[in-house]
């Protein structure tokens, strides 16, 4: 139990997947641009990585280690993210017209997401059990969510600002990302073994 | 080359197996698009104004087709969209009645908005409106235009920092309602009004105060009240119009010859 909930709070905070690995910069700085958008992005994210290293994890041991195939990992663990993002998205098509229409392109984007791949991989490389990368995947998400949320809603402050011509737009946002990263490695000092 | 073998047959199953369930589940959790939707939809106008009340174009002609009703119907396309749309579904149609327009509550021009202090921030009226300082008046317009943008007709422009609506291209969807910060626009129904009055004033302030910002303020005298069956009538120091009322048009004419301040408008609809 102590384990998991180490391996959620560090997870989330201490070793962001976006500020710490720098992974999922792509929506990062995409989706950004404001909070609605955002919170859709995080919890189709949330969502995929949760399933994605599960069943992921579950293929790999059961399958892949069986075979002596574990060089296969990447190929295997794309090809289940993005079967997975093709079922989850019908069947929120199917069964959530609202849901689908707010998510729209993110959805598919998020066979892309580097991010999702990276959990996968660090799973195998940490040596998690089920639970631990359930949990793994869960925080990742979460902790994707959040970075992302504080970056919209930090982005939509700035919009009231009278920003330096060379500064505006992407730069700024980069910028912004930096500190953000700083702030966040305030947090290693949080888990002490 | 037994790792190769193996690595290909398991590869190429998972894949299989991926592909069978995929292939099963887009067969089991397909969607029927309705062919009317189409239909409808190219007879839209394709704005995704809202002012149908849904979020756009699509959403509306779905939620006719399903529902097979009208609603509220397609108020930029008026009766000529409307009455294809009952076409293509062969339904009864209960058209929209009035059409709905906007009318902007500051008339005030530069030189009559009283200006003591240079505003310098973003461009935009969501911003000066917080910092204030663009104009001294706290109600009324600031005049940078964030209607405009926001508008997808155009029937809104700026004539020497007036808000000027252009009634015949309004389609009263009221997202200039939604943008505005200092909630200048009320929506009214047109009818078949020549001209339409308008109180060009949102000032709440006792007279004091209003002529200390601004020279076209209503100062709440209350002399438009006062004439015969005086259409006019007084809401927290201002004077306003109930627009659903049926209007009568010399008292609305003698109310606005007789404001001292000239703040009641007479625009050509």
């Amino acid at each position: 139990m102590k384990n998991l909930i180490i391996i959620f709070i560090s997870t989330l905070l201490i070793n962001n997947l976006v500020l710490s690995y720098f992974l999922g910069i792509c929506p990062f700085l995409g989706v950004s641009g404001k909070i609605e958008s955002a919170f859709g992005m995080g919890m189709a994210v949330t969502f995929v990585m949760t399933l994605a290293t599960s069943i992921g994890w579950l293929i790999y041991n059961l399958v892949l280690v069986k075979f002596g195939l574990a060089f296969l990992e990447y190929v295997v663990f794309i090809l289940v993210i993005a079967s997975l993002v093709q079922i989850v998205e019908m069947f929120i098509r199917r069964y959530s017209q609202p849901l689908y229409q707010s998510l729209g392109i993110y959805l598919p984007l998020i066979t892309t997401n580097c991010a999702i791949l990276g959990v996968a991989l660090f799973m195998v490389t940490r040596k998690y059990n089920f639970l631990e990368s359930v949990i793994f995947g869960l925080s990742g998400g979460l902790g994707f969510s959040l970075v992302l949320l504080m970056m919209a809603g930090i982005r939509e402050e700035i919009d009231y600002a009278e920003v330096p011509k060379p500064f505006r737009g992407a730069a700024l946002t980069l910028i912004t990302a930096g500190l953000l990263a700083l702030i966040f490695m305030g947090f290693s000092g949080l888990i002490s073994s | 080359m037994g790792a190769i073998k193996i690595a290909v047959i398991v590869l190429g199953l998972m894949g299989f197996v991926f592909s069978l369930l995929l292939a099963f589940l887009s067969k089991r959790l397909k969607v029927k698009d309705d062919p009317r939707v189409a239909k409808v939809l190219s007879v839209l106008p394709g704005l995704n104004c809202g002012a149908c009340g849904f979020s756009g174009c699509r959403p509306f002609a779905e939620a006719v087709t399903k529902e097979c009703k009208l609603f509220s119907g397609c108020l930029p396309g008026g009766t000529e969209v409307n009455d294809k749309i009952v076409q293509i579904l062969g339904i009864t149609g209960c058209i929209s009645g009035n059409q709905q327009i906007v009318i902007c509550h500051c008339g005030a021009i530069s030189g009559e908005k009283k200006v003591t202090s240079s505003y310098y921030g973003p461009q935009t009226c969501k911003a000066a409106h917080i910092t204030a300082g663009a104009i001294d008046c706290a109600y009324g317009c600031l005049g940078f235009g964030d209607c405009i943008e926001v508008c997808p007709t155009g029937a809104l422009s700026l004539d020497n920092t007036r808000i000027r609506v252009n009634f015949d291209k309004c389609i009263g969807c009221g997202k200039c309602i939604q943008v505005c910060p200092r909630n200048l626009f009320e929506l009214i129904s047109r009818k078949n009004m020549d001209f339409i009055y308008v109180v060009s004033c949102s000032n709440k302030e006792k007279a004091v105060n209003v002529k200390r910002v601004c020279s076209r303020g209503c100062i709440g005298c209350g002399i438009c009240t006062k004439v015969e069956n005086s259409p006019y009538y007084l809401k927290n120091n201002l004077s306003t119009i109930d627009y659903n009322k049926n209007l009568d048009n010399t008292a609305l004419e003698e109310g606005k010859n007789k404001c001292p301040t000239k703040c009641i408008l007479e625009i050509n609809a």
